[in-house]
């Protein structure tokens, strides 16, 4: 069976089979066998990789997967792959300026309907105490502008929507 | 007057670690809550949760007519502000007095005069104590852009009424000095509602070093020696020790004793940090004076034994200080380490999500000052710090030691945390050498962010293995290949 990770950015595909008598995990890297066994204290295993063995704690999310391993804590993304076709299909990514982080609106430079260009300060944001100003990923016409001075959002939400660029 | 019921008007580790010392000494807690927060530490132990409201969480924490009301509804005939939030409003501390009850700090008159960056300064350099150059918009704001070019370059600008690093500024090119000053001024007027500045000669690699302080309002004052806190990240700490490692005995006792004076002078209440910056020639100038607990303070009682929060309760129930300064001795090396939901590879970008599993460290010389529980929530609605993992060791190796051993056994999952950041500044040499000023992370985020050895295929195996639809899925496979015969992968 395929899965699709992402660790630290980066996207990896493999796939987990059973050979009858041990999993196997297959990457382009070659193909591994791996067992995962609890060891009884709350979200712990051994784990083994071939010949690695790791005591990892371990807790499974929503979208992702959580390691406590090696003294650091890891998060293993899990991109569902129907979901990642539907995204590719969908608004191309630079219509839409998203939250580098959570924070707070303090100005609104523009509104639905204005021109604007590349660069040009759409609004300013405050996340930790430092005031940030985002600006028009390209040239293009302001579709909508979610957010009004003083309410919060989210990381990743959209702040600034422009309408799509017609070709 | 004696405190028979205490209302904690904060949240998070402070008011957990607040309600713990009060409860051990007899008096009965009552701690707040707003509906948007998750169960926390503080409310489990203390012995009453009062409800506030308020369009926003922090609102309802800063609502002083509510918190107010809060106390005298419930009977507490003290209010314990913590850190941040009220607790160093004036306005918060007059309204207490006219309701009749007593605030566990300095009077409102101390509070004004510390929390006036401008008045605070021109006060302690009147008494003789040291200031960096500077130069003051309010003193004459015609000529405040060119006084400030006077004092040389680099600066940095503040507001006068700031704190904790909001709107500070350095201009290094008087090209964009005076952007910068209006950069700041906004901030300042957002953040505090008053646009004024001031400007002071940036001090080049400089070193944090604060002093504690107690005094007792009755002409009473002790210092519990210094703290360092020189690691920060966007001006806010992150990691503190004590004793500070740049310091010789005949500086340290130099550096207390001048924050003890500076305490003298104004008849100081209550606990209180007097704030330097040390240059690296030895000087060091009063930076500012914090007139509440601060988050540090557990370094200190690691080291000196005493319990502040219980002498501040102490002296709020009138009794004098009790204590000489020769009762106050340190007792091996202690460090704090801030655990923040936050990534520190993304520029410190806070980090929310839901707490999935939470194993805190224990053991010798281990204390964990938290606010998060097991099954919890990390919103936006907060400051991104979580807890506090405060070490004690023999000495210094010691205590680095004992750090790095307990952050790296902190097991926080579901929320991105500084745990591995800060594990890395603890064993940068540079630190194991002592060899660091409050520019130290910015200089060397390259290294502390590096990513580490590449787990990857131990982490997919992880995931893979503990996807318990996929493994369902997969040991469908076999099973039928058994049955068809002869598979071989």
């Amino acid at each position: 069976m395929r899965r699709i990770f992402t660790i630290g950015g980066n996207e990896a595909e493999c796939w987990l089979t059973h050979d009858g008598s041990c999993f196997v995990l297959n990457t382009p890297d070659g193909a591994v066998p791996c067992r995962l066994d609890p060891t009884g204290a709350p979200g712990g295993y051994r784990l083994r990789v071939r010949g690695l063995v790791r005591d990892i704690r371990l807790a499974v999310g929503h979208e992702a997967t959580f390691v406590h391993m090696n003294g650091r804590a890891f998060e293993v993304g899990r991109v569902d792959p129907v979901e990642r076709l539907a995204a590719r299909a969908g608004a191309a990514g630079e219509d839409r300026l998203l939250a580098p982080m959570p924070g707070v609106v303090v100005s609104v430079a523009v509104k639905p309907g204005d021109a604007v260009t590349e660069g040009q300060p759409l609004l300013v944001i405050e996340s930790m105490k430092l005031e940030t100003t985002l600006t028009a990923p390209r040239d293009g016409v302001i579709a909508e502008m979610p957010f009004a001075v003083g309410d919060s959002f989210g990381l990743k939400a959209v702040l600034a929507q422009l309408a799509p660029q017609e070709e | 007057m004696s405190i028979n019921k205490l209302l904690v008007a904060n949240r998070g580790e402070i008011a957990a670690r607040v309600v713990r010392t009060a409860r051990a000494i007899g008096i009965r807690t009552a701690v707040l809550r707003h509906p948007a927060e998750i169960e926390a530490p503080a409310h489990l132990i203390a012995d009453e949760v009062v409800m506030i409201e308020g369009v926003t969480p922090v609102a309802a924490y800063l609502d002083i007519p509510q918190i107010v009301a809060a106390a005298k509804k419930i009977g507490a005939d003290a209010v314990h502000p913590g850190y941040g939030f009220l607790s160093e409003n004036a306005g918060f501390v007059a309204a207490l007095e006219e309701a009749g009850v007593t605030f566990v700090g300095p009077t409102s008159e101390v509070i004004d005069l510390m929390g006036d960056k401008v008045r605070a300064r021109a006060f302690v350099e009147a008494r003789g104590f040291p200031v960096a150059p500077s130069a003051i918009e309010d003193d004459d704001p015609t000529t405040f852009v060119e006084r400030a070019r006077t004092l040389g370059y680099p600066l940095l600008i503040k507001p006068s009424a700031g704190g904790g690093g909001k709107g500070m500024r350095i201009v290094r090119e008087d090209s964009t000095l005076k952007a910068e000053i209006e950069t700041a001024r906004r901030e300042g007027q957002r953040y505090f509602g008053d646009g004024r500045l001031f400007v002071e000669r940036f001090i080049e690699r400089p070193r944090h070093i604060e002093v504690q302080v107690m005094g007792d309002g009755q002409g009473n004052v002790v210092h519990f020696w210094e703290r360092e806190c020189s690691i920060q990240r966007r001006f806010q700490k992150i990691i503190e020790e004590t004793p500070s490692p740049a310091l010789s005995p005949e500086q340290r006792q130099d550096i207390c004793k001048t924050a003890a004076g500076i305490a003298r002078a104004v008849n100081y209440r209550g606990a209180g940090t007097v704030e330097f910056i040390y240059a690296p020639d030895g000087a060091f100038y009063f930076l500012e004076m914090n007139t509440r607990l601060q988050v540090e303070h557990p370094v200190t009682e690691m080291v000196t034994g005493f319990d502040l929060v219980a002498e501040q309760l102490r002296i709020a129930a009138g009794e004098p200080l009790g204590l000489q300064q020769d009762d106050i001795g340190q007792t091996g090396h202690s460090i704090e380490l801030r655990i923040c939901a936050e990534d520190a590879a993304a520029d410190f970008r806070p980090a929310i999500g839901d707490i999935l599993l939470l194993d805190e460290p224990q053991g010798e010389g281990i204390r964990v000052d938290s606010g998060i529980l097991d099954g919890g929530k990390v919103t936006a609605d907060f400051d991104p710090m979580l807890s506090k993992l405060i070490v004690h060791g023999a000495d210094r190796a010691q205590a680095i030691a004992r750090a790095r051993e307990a952050v790296q056994n902190y097991v926080i999952l579901g929320v991105t945390t500084n745990t591995g950041y800060l594990d890395a500044i603890l064993a940068h040499p540079d630190f194991a050498s002592g060899e660091v000023s409050t520019g130290f992370l910015a200089e060397q985020a390259d290294v502390l962010t590096a990513p580490g050895e590449d787990v990857s295929g131990l982490l997919m195996a992880a995931a893979a293995l503990s996807d318990e639809r996929l493994v369902a899925e997969v040991m469908q496979i076999p099973e039928m290949h058994r049955r068809m015969g002869g598979w071989r992968n």
